[in-house]
């Protein structure tokens, strides 16, 4: 019984981390433009839209989470076989690990700029120094709540799988989620604010981004303030949902009739999703209401 | 020369002399495998290969529409298709290892089930996005009617877009896809694992319990290595978009389950060919 | 993807950057073997400058494999690059002396019926693809070696699975803290897949240039090797590690300048706090 509730507690507590880890990683993309609206970012200019936005394409979000949350792990890891105490050696290799994303996003920018000098697209140095700093600031909590959520998983609960391949499973899941879920809420929502709301952006428009801020010219902390409101948290509730569901039904019902238990309850949690999904789905359909009427199917 | 006015496009077109030859390879490499090694040897490889079989397979219902899907563009999950299936099936693959030990088909399919829920989770939370965050309800672009529901889908097309957001039958494409990766990368895991737990005592010449870690690492490194070759073939045969089981290029299936089965093979047989004594 | 790519024009020949590649990576990582003849770890950082050739060289090979447009992004090629080579490259392990000969062999082997499957039995038909993903999991398996020479100083089975644990004055061996028991060959993984493809993804468009792309490979394998080398510290001792941590250390530090050089060469401005400039038309 006692060996419950403290799993309880440890899922308690990995499930709070991956929320934090899940906001601050989509916070930290659209910052960074990284994900798939880098595509917009990329193209504005080549249609005539110089802009002042943060281009920062570092592959997709999955792999490159996969990289600095297994990076932290490795590091944290071998500081750990140093005999360095662990609180300390997650700080540390999660440092190193943001360390290393700040100086790839910079590269990114620089390079995906330079390419673009043909369309007259600037390298903005300010740019570079503000936004590096921030993303490297949001990374540093995605990466360290997500190396500790691992070390809780590897040291507390008895995961069979060493520290730097939980972060490496758990970075690709956090950069899946972040990217599904707060991508388009950038892409549409932000990057096309001019666009008609409620709607996806026509074709046609690709290119035309939003390049200029109530008052000035936007930048990407404009991004990051505006897409953590519901892109972020919608990430963190997504990741932190995952994680600890996925946690939670193993740890309470794994010891049901030789390991079915868990299965059970997982297959039942997939089936409520659905029903929500399906909730969801049809809720727009009637509030929302077509965009022309109905034709008959040829 | 410009490459990219010869840009060649992957058709949708079998080629059955290539799957011929793809079908004689399998049956070479399982014929290796069953001279160097007739009883552990091959029951791991033919694990493997269904295994790959599965994530290949999987891999296919997975809606994902690439950007033009974070613009609202397109149906289907804004980001890359190998990378999607990867995060759903190694989550699948961290449920079924832990679940290792209950034996193969309870951590088979807890490890499907683990991946199923992630995507069941993402799938709903995107389709959370799009309605309340952004006002936009699902259409499907390739099709007239869900084929699940029943639902039209034309008239919630907006504008010159090809439709947008997750509608139930890429949901439900989203979570079986999720489940067969989950399931085959568990598979593969838990295959390589007991190989690895019987043959390394003996091959390093140190007790069971001490060659544990080393078996559990390179079963998961490689567990995960198959997983995106399998991931990252599936997304060539589809090339890069997909909207779920619904979607024509849906149908060129046959080939990827060819590609799939003879990369697993290939790579199946180095991975067991490391604990082979020679 | 909406970018526009061009093939290569000017600039070193793909051919030379491979053989060059090939000769390079191979011979620093003979170069590690120093270490079983000297008894030493002083010479693990080889390891490190070969999976830089490597890299290198692998992402060229992705430049002229991504210029036809293969459907999906840039990053997953790194990925099937480096999943078809770690398994070549454990496997490869086992053979001693003869290991980097056989992963290149073994990886060009898996490599090329990748590209076989991918090109016939999934119709990609793209001229490059049976070549270029053969290049690629050779690479992919050359330079996860590289990395595991720098991690523990050699490249045999044996001292990838063993580690020695220092707890209370007494030193004991261990599996649990090797490079592979650890998990740390999941780190060497994606530190090689994403330097691998970052460079072409980082500097595709219009203006791309070869040397602008290398000088950021050469970076980004200089950075891998920074925080590698720190990895080391736990494997082996402590003399190599600050060693090979110099030499990464420099080694950026030059390419680094080199590169935000040559960004400002190629753009087309270098603008400090000014607003967006004004264009005729818009």
């Amino acid at each position: 019984m006692e060996q419950i509730v403290f799993g309880i507690g440890i899922t308690a507590l990995t499930g709070a981390l991956a929320t934090i880890a899940g906001s601050a990683e989509d916070t930290e993309s659209n910052i960074g433009s990284q994900g798939d609206p880098n595509s917009q970012v990329q193209l504005a200019p080549q249609m005539g839209f110089v802009h002042r936005i943060f281009n920062k394409a570092v592959a997709g979000e999955p792999p490159a989470y996969g990289l600095w949350c297994a990076l932290g792990a490795g590091l944290a890891w071998a500081f750990m076989a140093m005999q360095v105490n662990a609180v300390l050696a997650i700080v540390l290799g999660c440092v190193l690990a943001v360390f290393v994303q700040g100086v790839y996003a910079t590269t990114a920018y620089l390079g995906r700029t330079a390419s673009l000098a043909k369309f007259g697209q600037p390298v903005y140095v300010d740019v570079l120094k503000s936004m590096t700093s921030v993303t490297m600031a949001h990374a540093f909590i995605a990466i360290f709540s997500t190396v500790t959520l691992c070390h809780l998983i590897n040291g507390a609960l008895g995961h069979p799988f060493p520290l730097p391949l939980l972060g490496l499973i758990w970075g690709i899941a956090l950069g899946a989620a972040g990217s599904a879920t707060g991508n388009p809420y950038y892409g549409k929502e932000r990057q096309y604010q001019n666009q008609k709301f409620g709607a996806g952006v026509p074709i046609s428009a690709s290119g035309n981004i939003v390049r200029y801020a109530e008052a000035g010219e936007r930048n990407s902390l404009d991004n990051g303030f505006f897409t953590h409101k519901i892109g972020g948290s919608a990430s963190g509730v997504c990741f932190g949902l995952i994680v600890f569901l996925e946690i939670w039904r193993t740890i309470l019902f794994e010891q049901i009739s030789a390991g079915w238990g868990a299965i059970i309850v997982g297959i039942l949690m997939i089936l409520i999703f659905t029903v929500i999904d399906r909730y969801i789905e049809v809720w727009a359909r009637k509030n929302y209401g077509p965009y022309t009427e109905a034709k008959v199917a040829s | 020369m410009s490459a990219v006015a010869a840009k060649p496009q992957a058709g949708g077109a079998m080629n059955p002399a290539a799957m011929a030859v793809g079908v004689v390879m399998l049956i070479i490499l399982v014929g290796i495998g069953y001279a160097i090694s007739p009883g552990l040897g091959l029951t791991a490889l033919i694990g493997i290969i269904i295994g790959g079989v599965l994530i290949g397979f999987g891999t296919h219902f997975v809606p994902v529409g690439g950007a033009p899907a974070a613009m609202g563009q397109a149906p289907g999950i804004a980001t890359g298709v190998a990378m999607l299936a990867a995060g759903a099936g190694l989550a699948g693959l961290f449920g079924g290892a832990w679940a290792a030990e209950q034996g193969l088909v309870v951590a088979t399919v807890t490890g499907g089930v683990g991946g199923g829920l992630l995507m069941a989770i993402t799938c709903m939370m995107v389709n959370f996005v799009y309605v309340f965050g952004m006002g936009i309800p699902s259409a499907s672009g390739k099709v007239a009617k869900d084929p699940i529901t029943g639902d039209t889908q034309a008239e919630f097309k907006s504008q010159g877009t090809e439709g947008h957001g997750l509608p139930f039958i890429s949901f439900v494409g989203g979570v079986i896809g999720g489940f067969l990766g989950g399931a085959g990368g568990t598979l593969i895991y838990v295959q390589l694992l007991e190989l690895y737990e019987a043959s390394l005592p003996a091959m390093m010449g140190l007790p069971p319990a001490q060659v544990v870690p080393i078996a559990v690492a390179a079963a998961g490194m490689f567990a995960v290595g198959l997983f995106l070759v399998n991931a990252v073939l599936t997304a060539y045969n589809i090339t890069g978009t997909i909207e779920g089981p619904h979607d024509p290029k849906f149908k060129r299936w046959p080939r990827a389950i060819v590609a799939s089965a003879v990369a697993s093979a290939m790579c199946g047989l180095v991975a067991i060919l490391i604990v082979v004594p020679m | 993807m909406s970018v526009k790519v061009e093939v290569i024009e000017g600039g070193t020949p793909h051919n030379t950057i491979l053989i060059t590649g090939l000769l390079g990576t191979l011979v620093c990582l003979y170069l590690t073997y120093l270490n079983v003849l000297t008894n030493t770890e002083m010479f693990a950082f080889f390891g490190g400058l070969a999976a830089i050739i490597a890299l290198i060289w692998g992402s060229h090979t992705i430049k002229v494999l991504c210029s036809y447009g293969i459907g999906t992004g840039v990053p997953s090629a790194g990925m099937i690059a480096f999943g078809s080579g770690v398994i070549a490259m454990l496997f490869a392990t086992r053979f001693g002396i003869l290991a980097p000969i056989v992963a290149l062999v073994l990886a060009a082997v898996i490599g090329f019926i990748l590209g076989y499957i991918s090109n016939n039995i999934l119709n990609m038909k793209i001229p490059a693809m049976v070549q270029a993903l053969t290049e690629m999991a050779a690479v992919g398996a050359l330079s996860l070696m590289g990395f595991a020479a720098l991690i523990t100083g050699g490249f045999t089975f044996e001292g990838l699975t063993t580690g020695t644990v220092s707890m209370l004055g007494m030193t004991i061996s261990s599996n649990q803290i090797s490079f592979i028991g650890g998990g740390l060959i999941a780190v060497a993984f994606l530190l090689g897949a994403i330097a691998i493809q970052h460079p072409f993804n980082a500097t595709l468009g219009p203006g791309w240039k070869q040397d602008r792309m290398l000088m950021l490979t050469a970076e980004c394998g200089f950075l891998s090797m920074i925080v590698a080398a720190v990895m080391s510290f736990a494997l082996i001792s402590a003399g190599s590690a600050i060693l090979s941590l110099i030499i990464a250390i420099a080694g950026w530090a030059y390419t680094y300048n080199q590169y935000i050089d040559l960004s400002k060469r190629d753009a087309a401005a270098w603008l400090d706090a000014k607003p967006i400039p004004d264009t005729e038309g818009h």
